[in-house]
C-alpha cells in the first residue's frame, strides 16, 4: 500500500478485521455525528454534501444531495432511508469489504444522511450471500444502539432514528433502488418508472432515499472536514472524494482499493493491482462493472471519474475493474455476461425478458462455431432494443455486447470463419442448469436448453 | 399438517411483529421454513401465507422470483458456484463440472445421501478470489480440484449445522 | 391542455393523458400489448414506441409512458419507431407458437394483427422455443401458457384491478408465469373479463372455446340482463344459438368490463328444456290454437265473473317493450292493470328511487368511480349489482371512502367499512350520512343499541360531510329517506334488469302481487295472464291458490314451474332473439339489438346429421315470438283496439319520458330528465319496529341466483349451498351451534338449511340465499320460525 494515497473509508483497513467501534473512534468516528446532531439544522448537513459534490457510488452516479433535495419539503410523517447494499453486479465486491473493514463507519453515515432528510427508520437491503455482513451489521448497529447513536432521541435530542437489516433472497435487479424498494414491500421487484420518485412516494409510499452504502459511508468524512477536503482528494477537474475500485480477473494482485476519483485505469492495473501477472498480457477490462463496456487499450490513461468517463463513450458504473488477457475469448466472456443477465432479469419489459436470451443464444452459436455472419448483423440490431427497455437493467446488458461489437469485431469474426473458439473453449454446451428449485407443477417444463431456471 | 416447534412459531412471531408491516417478512418467514423444513415445501407455503396473511399464489410469486429460496428439494449444503464472467475466465466450468463428476449429480441435483445440491450461481461477489463458490455461508475461494475435494472431505466429515440465511 | 402534433394531425388534450391516448384521439392506433385504457401503462411490452420529433421529449419513447405536452410533434411511422417494433414483434414470436390456426385466438388475436401489419413473416432466430405446462383455471378461464406474450395485462387486471390474489406472475426473467398456486376455479367473479383483456390466446373463453371462430359469429350490442346495472355487452351466435357473451364499452357504465354472472349466465337461450313449443289445454298446439285457447278462456272468465277476474302479472326481466304491450293489453281489456311488483308499496319505492335522480344528483357507474365517499345502503355489491364491487373499488383506490351498509356480510375486495343493521335500521344510516361533522348525537339517539358501531357511524358522517363528491347507493326501499342535498350524488340498485322498466311503466294504481294473492283467495280472480315471470318464485301466495283458477296463461322463455301449471303456454323469444330497450337502475334507457332469430339452433337440430337434408320440412323452433307480438295478437283473437306501437305511446304519454324515442337512443343510452321528489310519493313509511323473531334477509347467489341464470347450464349448478347466516349472538340466543340443521318457517313445507355463523351478519337478522325452497319464507321468522332439526 503506497502511503501518499489518502486512505479514508479504508483507514482501519490494516486491521484485517472489522474495527470495532472503539477503534472506530479512536481515529475521530462519531465525532462528525457529535458536531451534528443537535448542532447543525438538517439543511445545513444537506448543504454539506451539496457542495461536496458527492456523486452517488452505486452506479449511476447522480448527486446524492439533489436526490434528497427530492424529499417534498411538506411532507409531515415517516420517511425512510434506504442502505443498498445488493452490491450483484458481477466485478463488484467493495461494499463487502467496506462493512467488513469499517462497519461504524456505514452506521455513523446511514445516521447522518437520515439526519439530513429526517427518516425515522432506515432499511439495510443486503444480499444473500453476504449473510455473514448482514450479521455484522446486526451486531454492530446493536452496539451503536447501546452507545445511543441509533434507536431514540439520539445524543439526547430530539432526533430518533433506528435501522434493520431485510435480507434479500438474491436476484441483481433488486439493487435497483424503486425495484428494492417493493422487495422491502413484500412484492414482486419490478422496476417502477413514471410517477413520482421514491423520495417522493417509496417504502410503503412514504418519501424514501435510496443512496448505496459507499456513498454513504463518505459522509462522516465530509461533515467532519468539509467539502472543500473532499473535493481535494480527488485527481480529476470534476471528480471528488475517493473511490472503492474493485479490481478483479487477470491482475496480479486482485482486491478492492481506495483512491481517489481521477486516477487513471492504467495507474489502477499497473500501479495499484500489480499489472498482469506473470505471462498474461493485456486485452481489455471492463472498468466499471459488468453493465460497462470492454475499454480499449487506447483509452487506459483514461481518468476513472464519472464524466470524462461518459465523454469518453465509457461508464464509470460501480468502478469494477474486470481485466482480460490476450487469452480470454470475449465472445464467451460476454456469453458468460449474458448468461447472468439472462438469468437475473425481472422478467418485466420485451427487450430485457426476450432479447437477453435471444443474443445469449446468438452467442452460444457463434461461441460454438454455428455463428453466420447473420448473427452479428442481429446482434448488431438488438443493441437499440435493449437500449430502450423499461429500467436500466437491459441498457446495462447491452453495453458489454457494445463493447465486444464495436472494439472486438475480429475476434467474433474469427468465431465465424474458423467455425470454432479460436481460444479452444469449448462449445458452452448446454449444462442443462439446474432445475433444482423451482416447483416442477409449471414452466418452463424441464429444460435442456435454453431454459436455465435458476 | 403437523405442528411446527413451539420456538419457529414464536420465531416467525417475532419476524412478522418486528416490521410494521407483515408483508415486509415475507422473505425472511420462508427462509426460517426452509430453513426448518429444508426447503420451501407446499406445506412451508402454506405455513407462510397463513403467518403472514399473504395468499400462497403472493408467494410463490416471490419464491420463484428469487435465487435463495429453493421450492424443490436440496441437500443439506447447497454450492453455490458462481459462473459470473470472473470465475468464468479462471475455468469456474471446469470447477462445476468437477463438483458434478465428483458427486456424482447432474447440474441442480442432489447427492444421494442428500448432503449436496450443486447450483450455478451468480456472481457472489468474491471476484478477487476467482474462481469461488459459496457454501452454508461462507466463501470458498481461487479454487482448484484439490481444494474442492478438500471441501467436500470437510463438510461430509462435518457436523457442522448447515447455515443459511434465517 | 396540451397542444400536439400525432402523424401530422393537431391533437388537443387534457393535461395527464398519455401520447397513445391522445393518438388515438386524433384517429391514429398506435400499437400495444400491456397498454389499456382502463388499467393504464405498463410501459411492459414497449410495442408503442413513436418517434418524438420535437417537444420536451426527443427520439424514441414509449408513447404509453409518456404524457402529453405542449409543442410534442409526433411520428408514429418514423422508420427508427417502424424498425424498433418489428423487433420487439420478433422477440415477442421468438417464443410464441405457431399455431394460430387451432388458437380460439386466431383470428381476432392482438398478436397476430401487429405481426402481420409490422411485416415480421420470417424466423431468423434460430433458438427453440420455450414451453410451459398449463393449468386448470376452472370451467370459464381457459390456459395455454406457450402463447403468452407477457403483457401483465391479467396479472393488472386480476390483482390491482379488481383486488384478488389467487393468480399472478411468477417465476422472473424469460420463465415469468402467470397462473395460480395450483389448479383449481379462479376467485376472482370478474375472471372472465381476462379472456377479452389478453392479447393472445393465453386465456380464452373456456365454454367458448372451439364453439366458433369470432368473425364467423354474429355480433349485436346486446344489454345484460343479470341485475340491473344494464352493463353493455356484445352478443356472439353462432348456428342459432348464444356462443359466447363479451364485454361491450361503455363508459358511462361498465367500462370494459362485466361480470362472470353475466358472462356466463346466457345459456337459458340454447337450454334444451327452453320450452319453445305453444300449449293449449296442456297438450302441444299450433300458435293459432294456443292463441284461440288463451283468447278464449280469457275471454270466458271475464264475461262470467267480470274483467275484474282477469289478473295480469308482468315480469322484471322483460324488455319495456314487452311490459308496455302487456300494460296496453289489460288497459284494452279491461282487466285489472298488470301487476309487476311484490306490493304496490315496492313499485312507488322502485320509481321515486329513479324520480330523485335529478340532473345535479344522477350519478353513472363511471361517476360513483370518480366520488371520493360513498354510502351504500341496503345493497350487497357483489349479490345485487356486481359491477358495483368493481366501481367501488376504483373509487377505493382512489382514496375514497367506502361506507357499506347491510344486513348481509360482505367480501369485498377494497378497503371498506361495514355497518351490519337490519333492515329496518338502514333508514337511520341515511340520517346520520346527512348529519354533518357533529352527528354523535344523532348516533346514540338513532343506534342506542349498538354502541359497537358507533365509532364507524360517526367517521361515516365524518367523511360525507368533509367529502367534495359523495354519493349514495341505495335500495329502492330507501328512496323515501334520501337526504335532500344536491351535493350528495344518487346511484340506486335495483331488484331486477326490467325493474326500472317496470316501475316507469306500470300504472301508478297498479295492483302488488300481494293484493292480487288476497283477491284469489277471496275468489274475486279466476284468470291469470303471468308474462315472463315465475309466479313460484315471484308471488308464491299466488302461486300456492293456481288450482282455484278457470285460466292459467303463461308467455315465458324458461322453463319455470309456472310455464309447466300453465293451460295455455306461448313460448317468447330471448332479448338475443328480439332485442329491446331497457332502463338501468340510474335511470338510462338503452337499446339491445337482436342477434338471432328465434328457432332451434342448428346443431340441435342437425343432430349429427349436418347439413340438414330434409329441405321440405319448416324449420322446427320456430315458434317463439316476442312477448310484445303475443300480447298484439292475443288482443287481436279478443277484438280488441291496440296500440300499434305501444311503447312509443307510452313514453309519449309519459310524463317524464315523453322526450325519449326508443328507436334512436343515443349508443350510451339516454337519462330523462327525472323531476325529483313525485308531488304525490306517499311519506316514508314508519320504521317498523322491532319484530320479535329474526328479520329474513335474502341474498343472491351469484351464479344461478337470478332467474335467468338459474336455467343457464353454465352457471345453474354454481349457486352454492342453502345455508342460514346469523350473528354468533343470535345463534346463541337460539342455542344453534355453526353447521347446525334448521328447518325455516315456509308454508306448508318448512325449508331445512345448515346454519353459518358470521359476525359480519346484523343482529336480528337471518340470510338465506334467493334459492327457490327459500321463496315462501315470510318477512319475518316468529320465535318458532326457525327450529333446530335433529340431524337423523
Ligand atoms: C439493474 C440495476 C442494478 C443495480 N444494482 C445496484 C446495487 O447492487 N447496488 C447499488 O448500490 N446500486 C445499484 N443500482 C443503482 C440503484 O438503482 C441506485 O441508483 C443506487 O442505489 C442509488 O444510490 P447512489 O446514488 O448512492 O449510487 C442498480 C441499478 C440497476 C439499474
Ligand atoms: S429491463 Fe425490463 S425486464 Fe429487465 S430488469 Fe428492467 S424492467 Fe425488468
Ligand atoms: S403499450 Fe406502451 S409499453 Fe406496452
Amino acid at each position: 500500500m503506497q502511503v501518499d494515497i489518502p486512505q479514508v473509508l479504508f483507514k482501519n483497513r490494516h486491521l484485517g478485521r472489522p474495527a470495532t467501534i472503539d477503534e472506530y473512534m479512536a481515529g475521530g468516528g462519531y465525532e462528525a455525528l457529535r458536531a451534528t446532531i443537535g448542532q447543525r439544522t438538517p439543511a445545513e448537513v444537506l448543504q454539506l454534501v451539496l457542495d461536496a459534490d458527492l456523486r452517488g457510488r452505486g452506479g449511476a452516479g447522480f448527486p446524492a444531495g439533489r436526490k434528497w433535495q427530492g424529499i417534498p419539503a411538506d411532507h409531515v410523517g415517516t420517511r425512510y432511508v434506504v442502505i443498498n447494499t445488493d452490491e450483484m453486479e458481477p466485478g463488484t465486491f467493495k461494499d463487502r469489504v467496506l462493512v467488513n473493514v469499517d462497519p461504524h463507519l456505514v452506521i455513523e453515515g446511514i445516521i447522518l444522511c437520515a439526519y439530513a432528510v429526517g427518516a425515522c427508520e432506515g432499511v439495510f437491503f443486503i444480499r444473500p450471500s453476504y449473510e455473514g455482513d448482514a450479521k455484522l451489521i446486526e451486531q454492530e448497529t446493536q452496539v451503536a444502539r447501546e452507545r445511543g447513536y441509533l434507536g431514540k432521541n439520539i445524543l439526547g435530542t430530539e432526533f430518533c432514528f433506528d435501522v434493520h437489516v431485510h435480507r434479500s433472497a438474491g436476484r441483481y435487479i433488486c439493487g435497483e433502488a424503486s425495484a428494492q424498494i417493493k422487495a422491502i414491500s413484500g412484492l414482486r421487484p419490478n422496476p417502477r418508472k413514471g410517477g413520482p420518485r421514491t423520495s417522493v412516494r417509496g417504502l410503503w409510499d412514504c418519501p424514501t432515499i435510496v443512496n448505496n452504502l459507499e456513498t454513504l459511508a463518505n459522509l462522516p468524512g465530509i461533515v467532519r472536514n468539509g467539502p472543500a477536503w473532499f473535493k481535494s482528494l480527488a485527481r480529476s477537474e470534476s471528480g471528488s472524494g475517493t473511490k472503492l475500485y474493485s479490481v478483479s480477473g487477470m491482475v496480479a494482485r486482485p482486491g478492492c482499493y481506495e483512491l481517489p476519483i481521477g486516477v487513471t485505469i492504467r495507474d489502477i492495473i499497473f500501479t495499484h493491482a500489480g499489472g498482469m501477472p506473470p505471462g498474461k498480457t493485456f486485452k481489455t477490462v471492463i472498468p466499471g462493472g459488468a453493465s460497462t463496456p470492454y475499454l480499449p487499450e487506447t483509452l487506459l490513461d483514461l481518468e476513472m471519474d464519472f464524466d470524462p468517463m461518459k465523454k469518453a463513450g465509457q461508464r464509470f458504473g460501480t468502478a469494477s475493474l474486470m481485466v482480460f488477457d490476450k487469452d480470454t475469448c470475449l465472445v464467451g466472456a460476454t456469453l458468460s455476461l449474458m448468461e447472468f443477465f439472462a438469468r437475473e432479469s425481472c422478467g418485466w419489459c420485451t427487450p430485457c425478458r426476450e432479447g437477453i436470451p435471444y443474443v445469449r443464444e446468438l452467442l452460444r452459436r457463434i461461441e460454438g462455431g454455428e455463428g453466420t455472419e447473420e448473427h452479428i448483423g442481429m446482434l448488431q440490431e438488438m443493441l437499440p432494443v435493449l437500449d430502450l427497455a423499461y429500467c436500466a437493467f437491459a441498457p446495462g446488458a447491452a453495453e458489454p455486447l457494445r463493447g465486444l461489437l464495436t472494439h472486438f469485431m475480429d475476434e467474433v469474426r474469427a468465431h465465424i470463419t474458423e467455425k470454432r473458439c479460436p481460444f479452444g473453449n469449448p462449445p458452452p454446451h448446454v449444462r442443462g442448469k439446474a432445475c433444482g428449485t423451482r416447483p416442477p407443477q409449471f414452466g418452463p417444463t424441464p429444460c435442456p436448453e435454453d431454459q436455465c431456471p435458476i | 399438517m403437523s405442528p411446527l416447534p413451539p420456538e419457529l412459531s414464536t420465531e416467525l412471531h417475532r419476524l412478522v411483529t418486528a416490521v410494521d408491516n407483515p408483508r415486509e417478512a415475507a422473505v425472511d418467514v420462508m427462509y426460517a421454513l426452509q430453513h426448518h423444513y429444508g426447503y420451501l415445501c407446499d406445506e412451508a407455503m402454506h405455513r407462510a401465507a397463513e403467518v403472514l396473511g399473504m395468499t400462497t399464489l403472493e408467494l410463490e410469486s416471490l419464491a420463484t422470483f428469487y435465487d435463495y429460496l429453493y421450492r424443490r428439494p436440496v441437500g443439506r449444503y447447497v454450492i453455490h458456484v458462481c459462473d459470473s464472467v470472473v470465475c468464468w475466465m479462471f475455468h469456474q466450468d471446469s470447477i462445476f463440472d468437477y463438483l458434478c463428476r465428483t458427486l456424482g449429480v447432474p447440474p441442480g441435483g442432489t447427492t444421494e445421501d442428500g448432503l449436496f445440491t450443486v447450483l450455478p450461481a451468480a456472481c457472489v461477489g468474491n471476484c478477487h478470489n476467482a474462481p469461488t463458490m459459496l457454501i452454508n455461508g461462507r466463501f470458498y475461494d481461487r479454487l482448484t480440484p484439490e481444494a474442492v475435494d478438500a471441501v467436500i472431505a470437510e463438510l461430509r466429515a462435518g457436523t457442522e449445522e448447515p447455515v443459511r440465511c434465517k | 391542455m396540451p397542444d400536439l402534433i400525432i402523424d401530422g394531425r393537431p391533437v388537443t388534450v387534457d393535461k395527464g393523458v398519455s401520447v397513445i391516448e391522445a393518438a388515438e384521439r386524433a384517429g391514429v392506433m398506435i400499437p400495444r400489448f400491456c397498454w389499456h385504457k382502463s388499467l393504464g401503462a405498463a410501459g411492459a411490452c414497449r410495442l408503442c414506441a413513436v418517434m418524438f420529433v420535437e417537444g420536451p421529449v426527443k427520439g424514441l419513447e414509449m408513447s404509453c409512458m409518456t404524457p402529453a405536452a405542449d409543442g410534442m410533434v409526433v411520428e408514429t411511422g418514423h422508420p427508427k419507431a417502424v424498425a424498433f417494433r418489428r423487433q420487439i414483434i420478433e422477440l415477442l414470436m421468438a417464443n410464441h407458437p405457431h399455431d394460430c390456426p387451432v388458437c380460439d385466438e386466431g383470428g381476432h388475436c392482438l398478436l397476430q394483427d401487429e405481426t402481420i401489419s409490422g411485416g415480421h413473416s420470417l424466423r431468423r432466430f434460430p433458438g427453440r422455443k420455450r414451453t410451459y405446462q398449463d393449468q386448470n383455471l376452472g370451467p370459464f378461464i381457459q390456459h395455454e401458457m406457450n402463447r403468452c406474450i407477457h403483457c401483465y395485462r391479467c396479472a393488472r387486471f386480476y390483482q390491482d384491478y379488481c383486488g384478488y390474489r389467487d393468480f399472478g406472475p411468477m417465476q422472473n426473467a424469460n420463465r415469468v408465469y402467470f397462473g395460480r398456486f395450483e389448479d383449481g376455479p379462479l376467485d376472482n367473479p370478474f375472471a372472465g373479463n381476462l379472456a377479452d383483456l389478453c392479447p393472445t390466446g393465453t386465456l380464452t373463453d373456456k365454454p367458448g372455446r372451439f364453439v366458433a371462430r369470432r368473425w364467423d359469429c354474429q355480433r349485436a350490442p346486446s344489454v345484460c340482463l343479470h341485475c340491473s346495472l344494464g352493463c353493455n355487452v356484445t352478443a356472439l351466435s353462432r348456428y342459432r344459438r348464444v356462443a359466447r357473451i363479451e364485454a361491450r364499452d361503455n363508459a358511462a357504465i361498465n367500462g370494459a368490463f362485466i361480470c362472470d354472472r353475466g358472462r356466463y349466465g346466457f345459456g337459458y337461450q340454447s337450454a334444451q328444456e327452453r320450452p319453445r313449443a305453444p300449449l293449449a289445454a296442456g297438450r302441444p298446439a299450433t300458435p293459432e290454437e294456443a292463441l284461440r285457447a288463451a283468447a278464449g278462456l280469457l275471454a270466458a272468465a271475464a264475461k262470467r265473473h267480470g274483467p275484474d277476474a282477469v289478473a295480469v302479472v308482468g315480469g322484471q326481466r322483460s324488455t319495456m317493450e314487452t311490459q308496455a304491450a302487456l300494460i296496453a293489453l289489460a288497459r284494452a281489456a279491461g282487466w285489472r292493470a298488470p301487476a309487476f311488483f311484490a306490493a304496490a308499496r315496492e313499485q312507488a319505492q322502485a320509481r321515486q328511487a329513479l324520480y330523485a335522480l335529478t340532473p345535479p344528483r344522477a350519478r353513472s357507474l363511471a361517476d360513483l368511480a370518480k366520488a371520493d365517499a360513498v354510502l351504500v345502503v341496503g345493497v350487497s355489491p357483489l349479490a345485487d349489482a356486481p359491477m358495483l364491487t368493481l366501481t367501488l373499488r376504483q373509487a377505493a383506490r382512489a382514496g375514497a371512502a367506502i361506507f357499506l351498509a347491510d344486513p348481509r356480510p360482505l367480501a369485498l375486495p377494497l378497503d371498506h367499512v361495514h355497518l351490519p343493521l337490519a333492515p329496518r335500521q338502514l333508514a337511520a344510516v341515511l340520517a346520520v350520512a346527512a348529519a354533518g361533522e357533529d352527528a354523535s348525537g344523532l348516533i346514540q339517539q338513532k343506534f342506542p343499541l349498538a354502541p359497537e358501531l358507533w365509532p364507524r357511524l360517526e367517521a361515516l358522517a365524518q367523511a360525507m360531510a368533509k367529502a367534495k363528491r359523495p354519493a349514495l347507493a341505495y335500495a329502492p326501499a330507501l328512496a323515501a329517506s334520501l337526504p335532500g342535498d344536491d351535493r350528495v350524488g344518487l346511484f340506486p340498485v335495483l331488484a331486477q334488469a326490467g325493474t326500472a322498466g317496470a316501475a316507469l311503466l306500470a300504472p301508478t294504481d297498479a295492483p302488488g302481487l300481494d293484493e292480487l294473492a288476497a283477491e284469489l283467495a277471496a275468489g274475486r280472480i279466476k284468470a291469470v295472464i303471468a308474462v315472463e315471470t315465475d309466479l313460484f318464485a315471484a308471488a308464491p301466495a299466488l302461486a300456492a291458490r293456481l288450482d282455484a283458477l278457470e285460466a292459467l296463461v303463461v308467455l315465458d322463455h324458461l322453463p319455470t314451474p309456472t310455464v309447466a301449471a300453465a293451460q295455455v303456454f306461448l313460448p317468447t323469444a330471448t332479448l338475443f332473439e328480439t332485442g329491446g330497450t331497457l332502463a338501468a337502475s340510474d335511470g338510462r334507457l338503452q337499446r339491445a339489438e337482436p342477434v338471432q332469430a328465434p328457432g332451434l339452433s342448428v346443431l340441435a337440430d342437425g343432430a349429427g346429421d349436418h347439413p340438414p337434408r330434409d329441405y321440405a320440412r319448416p324449420l322446427p323452433g320456430t315458434d317463439p315470438a316476442p312477448a310484445a307480438f303475443w300480447c298484439d295478437r292475443l288482443g287481436r283473437a279478443l277484438s280488441l283496439e291496440l296500440p300499434r306501437h305501444p311503447l312509443a305511446e307510452a313514453l309519449a304519454a309519459h310524463p317524464v319520458l315523453a322526450d325519449l324515442d326508443p328507436v334512436t337512443l343515443p349508443a350510451e343510452g339516454q337519462r330523462p330528465t327525472y323531476p325529483g321528489r313525485e308531488p304525490a310519493t306517499p311519506e316514508s313509511p314508519p320504521a317498523q319496529p322491532a319484530a320479535e323473531g329474526l328479520a329474513v334477509v335474502m341474498e343472491t347467489p351469484f351464479f344461478g341466483g337470478d332467474e335467468l341464470s338459474r336455467y343457464a347450464p353454465l352457471t345453474a349448478d354454481k349457486t352454492g349451498p342453502a345455508v342460514a347466516l346469523l350473528h354468533p349472538d343470535d345463534a346463541a340466543g337460539l342455542n344453534l351451534a355453526d353447521g347446525a340443521t334448521v328447518a325455516l318457517d315456509c308454508g306448508d313445507a318448512p325449508a331445512t338449511a345448515a346454519v353459518r355463523l358470521h359476525p359480519g351478519v346484523a343482529r336480528g337478522v337471518v340470510v338465506v340465499p334467493r334459492l327457490p325452497r327459500f321463496d315462501a319464507l315470510p318477512p319475518n321468522l316468529g320465535p318458532c320460525g326457525l327450529r333446530r332439526r335433529e340431524t337423523p
